[in-house]
């Protein structure tokens, strides 16, 4: 366990030195975020909707400040692959994916907290209708937390299975950019899945990808309620559980038939 | 029972190459990496493994690392079986390979090691204790502190090798770990690999092309080609079978000198040294040096033996390689 923790911890330092790709990405998020919200204003000052636009704006802002938690393929990984430098990792007394589980939620973790803290503190800062709106209730922040951490736990089972597929195509391009598109409309990045006709919903909620931010997000607004918050913790453990065995079974399947590349 | 023992060991790869035609089908090629290898390494043994690029060296390292699992035959370390006992069996194997890195890019190396111990599970004072021995015999002290990607090629491969013997394997995997290295890093690297052989017995299998490496190291030289062992046995006599010869410099003290030297031997002047060439099978060497002699009044003279680089060139062209 312990060699896992170090990992994570490693995983994390070296996050904290790419300050510059930090402050890239946070302004970058913040464009997008404004963007987003002048765009659902006007949506909504031509034709209003039955969500009231606040939940909109609140949704937009923290999807922009976690952002970092979907969109972030490990490339130091992915390269490993590539050019053949698994071999190190490979003769290590480990088990890879956990290994690996430890490196890509450490880069998650802290890629997306050094990007958030800033851009909440932004956006908490801006007027009504522009700015992000305080949780729904104590226990509606605390939930939603909870429910993020579990959304933490899936989006690292999913990129681990992407992994373990550059493990059999050597290639990660290929899988990232359909991965990447389901991922971005899916997980309500593009278009908050709370503006989704409510017949859609039913199925998008259950999938995967609506547990990582969308799940925490509803809880946080208060689109979901306090007391049916177990449903929605329930899907999440779910699908943590399923993502993994799918995970550690692929990887143990690659491992043995593995090609190193690069002689 | 032997240390390393592989049996009729054969791994064969899937090649996948473009038809030439720009269709969306590639052919498939089976290429054979290693066909029935057999050899056996005593504990404490510093064994040259050598043969040209694709022999399969590389695929044998990987085998014994645990990392490939062979189409069939045994292999056996310590009395498991690589790949099946991964585990258990890289715990007590180093292993560095030349072109890639284990190291973090981006964290100082002394952050690479701590992780190292813990993946290795190395008591702190064990590890502090080795670290020190380590980082003196190599001269890493200066540079714990320093991120990897600051590091120069030199410096990069000492670390690396500190790194991969931290947890005091007993059997270390060197693939070309003097490549790209300048004189003073080579020479130091074979220092250190001597002292770790001697001091802690750690059996090394070295993987090179820089015969020199092999020369300084190895009392015994394996040699693979096509997947196959070709030579198994010391230096000197691999190297004798294809020593066919000999070159002689002199500088007489009357530059006009002409030497009279038999037919065999080759005879050619560059300013005011005299060269032969001859072949020590066709004419024994005593018997030019006392040509040279009546000639006239020496002032210098050196004998070199053929480059060794050109030796393993002949040899491989004479196995077909």
């Amino acid at each position: 366990m312990r060699s896992y923790l170090s990992a994570f911890r490693l995983r994390r330092k070296m996050e904290l030195q790419y300050r510059g790709a930090m402050l890239g990405g946070i302004i970058c998020q913040v464009v997008f975020g404004l963007i987003l919200i002048a765009l659902y204003r006007a949506l909504y000052a031509g034709k209003p909707q039955t969500l009231p636009l606040q939940h909109v704006v609140t949704y937009v802002w923290l999807q922009q400040a976690f952002f970092r938690m979907l969109l972030a393929s490990d490339p130091d990984l992915l390269d490993k692959i590539r050019s053949g430098s698994i071999a190190y990792d490979l003769c290590r007394p480990l088990n890879l994916y956990g290994f690996y589980y430890a490196r890509i939620m450490a880069q998650k973790i802290t890629g997306s907290l050094m990007r958030a803290v800033p851009m909440l503190l932004f956006a908490s800062l801006l007027p009504e209708g522009w700015g992000i709106s305080l949780p729904a209730s104590l226990p509606a922040l605390l939930l939603s937390l909870l429910a993020l951490m579990l959304g933490l736990l899936c989006v690292s089972a999913l990129e681990n299975i992407t992994m373990a597929f550059t493990m059999r195509t050597l290639d990660p391009r290929g899988i990232q950019a359909m991965l990447n598109l389901l991922m971005m409309t899916l997980s309500g990045n593009i278009l908050p899945l709370t503006l989704f006709p409510d017949s859609w919903q039913k199925v998008i909620t259950l999938l995967p990808y609506a547990q990582l931010l969308d799940a925490p997000i509803r809880l946080y607004t208060g689109d979901v309620p306090v007391g049916e918050a177990w449903r929605i913790l329930l899907i999440q453990a779910v699908w943590i559980a399923v993502l993994i065995a799918l995970g550690v079974w692929l990887w143990n399947r690659h491992q043995k038939r593995i090609v190193l590349q690069g002689g | 029972m032997s240390y390393i023992h592989v049996d009729h060991l054969q791994k064969t790869f899937i090649i996948r190459k473009k038809r030439e035609t720009g269709r969306l089908l590639r052919e498939k090629e089976t290429v054979f990496a290693l066909r029935d290898l057999s050899f056996v390494i005593e504990k404490g043994e510093l064994v040259g493994y050598i043969g040209p690029n694709g022999a399969g060296k590389s695929t044998t390292v990987k085998i014994l690392s645990g990392i490939l699992t062979p189409d069939s035959g045994n292999v056996s370390v310590d009395g498991r079986i690589p790949w099946e006992s991964r585990r258990e069996h890289v715990r007590n194997i180093g292993v560095v390979f030349g072109q890639r890195m284990q190291l973090w890019w981006d964290v100082p190396i002394l952050d690479s090691y701590g992780l190292l111990k813990e993946i290795y599970r190395i008591p702190d004072a064990d590890y502090r204790q080795r670290l020190k021995e380590l980082t003196e015999a190599l001269q890493l002290e200066n540079l714990l502190r320093t991120p990897l990607r600051q590091l120069s090629l030199g410096q990069r491969m000492r670390a690396e090798l500190c790194g991969s013997l931290l947890h005091r394997p007993g059997l270390l995997f060197l693939d070309e770990p003097t490549i790209g290295l300048d004189a003073v890093s080579k020479l130091a690297l074979r220092d250190f690999l001597r002292w770790e052989n001697r001091e802690h017995g750690t059996t090394i299998l070295l993987t090179t092309h820089d015969m020199e490496d092999i020369a300084a190291l190895c009392s015994r030289v394996m040699v693979l080609g096509h997947g196959q062992k070709l030579y198994d046995g010391d230096l000197p006599a691999l190297l004798e079978k294809y020593d066919t010869s000999r070159t002689v410099t002199v500088r007489f003290e009357d530059p006009e000198t002409m030497p009279a030297l038999p037919e065999e031997a080759s005879l050619s002047r560059e300013g005011d040294l005299v060269k032969v060439v001859y072949a020590p099978g066709q004419i024994p060497t005593p018997e030019i040096l006392e040509k040279l002699q009546q000639a006239g009044t020496i002032r210098e003279m050196t004998i070199q033996p053929q480059n060794i680089d050109v030796l393993i060139a002949a040899m491989y062209r004479e196995m077909d390689l």
